[in-house]
């Protein structure tokens, strides 16, 4: 199955995913496709014209345009998933490297799209991180489960 | 006038290049010494570039899944991969070129910072009861606005 992830770059997602046999839906494979290509070979020109044609489909115009640069690359992958795991409160979606209101929009498209999804909180001890682990792996077995 | 196609020769599909993070985690039995001597003992046509978490690999897709796959049994519990978008060594990311932490190191550091525990809970997997999110109803989240007034 194909699980979107959020923060979508998460080691720790992105492996425990793995190790279960699902896809995860991380954000370099999109990355890739836009600095492997031939067109475009130098930052910051890591955008094309048809990117915030793309990201106009979930954030408005009015909306500054980093939120749908962001979009235009996430959402198509949210569309994608079959199921999804958030990860709130992560320490590196946030600041300079990170977007607040895109964070939010991406947590709001996840939910409305009525998929199975796994809600976590990013964990500051021990304990929360074995649970975290826990958790993550009996969803996906479950997962498996629904799916036969 | 421009000379015919060679059919055998096919160009490359960029979709086909793909690259890997291999990070160790901080209890891992091998080294990234080891990693490295590792990945090229496996004798596959890849780009293996060591640093200081672990190795980046990059090639076919093939290539690089299998080597995963392989470099995996050597320590199931602590060796952790990820997509990367960039090649190896490529010079809009290379801290040699470039000067400063790569983007991204920071979340890793910050994530490396768990792995420890994340391998101890791999090795002891435990049961645990995942509660369903529901929605509310619009009477139960006017109460709860209320409470918060």
């Amino acid at each position: 199955m194909k699980i979107a992830i959020f923060p979508p770059n998460s080691l720790i997602l992105a492996d425990l995913v793995e190790r279960k046999g699902h896809e995860p839906l991380v954000l370099q494979s999109e990355i890739r496709k836009k600095v492997t290509s031939s067109e475009i070979d130098s930052p910051p020109l890591n955008i094309t014209e048809e990117d915030p044609i793309k990201g106009l489909k979930y954030a408005a115009i009015e909306v500054p345009s980093g939120v749908r640069g962001r979009m235009s690359i996430f959402g198509p992958l949210i569309e994608e998933a079959d199921a999804a795991m958030i990860m709130e409160d992560a320490p590196f979606g946030f600041g300079c490297i990170g977007c607040a209101r895109t964070n939010e929009l991406c947590m709001f498209n996840i939910r409305k799209r009525n998929i199975p999804v796994l809600e976590l909180k990013y964990p500051t001890s021990k304990e929360e991180t074995i649970e975290m682990v826990n958790k993550i792996n009996e969803f996906l077995d479950s997962l498996e489960e629904k799916n036969g | 006038m421009l000379p015919p196609k060679n059919p055998e020769v096919t160009e490359k599909n960029p979709d086909d290049q793909i690259t890997r993070m291999i990070i160790l985690g901080p209890s891992a039995n091998i080294s990234q010494t080891e990693l490295v001597r590792k990945l090229h003992m496996m004798e596959l046509p890849l780009t293996i570039k060591s640093t200081c978490y672990g190795a980046v690999i990059g090639g076919d897709k093939d290539a690089v899944e299998k080597a995963v796959q392989d470099i995996r049994k050597v320590d199931e519990y602590n060796i952790f991969t990820k997509d990367r978008g960039f090649p190896p060594g490529d010079p809009r990311r290379c801290r040699a070129k470039r000067g400063g932490a790569r983007e991204g190191f920071h979340q890793l550091e910050k994530e490396f910072e768990l792995l420890d525990d994340v391998s101890k809970a791999l090795k002891n997997p435990q049961k645990v009861k995942v509660k369903e999110c529901k929605k509310i109803s619009p009477d139960e989240f006017r109460k709860i606005a209320e409470e918060c007034k």
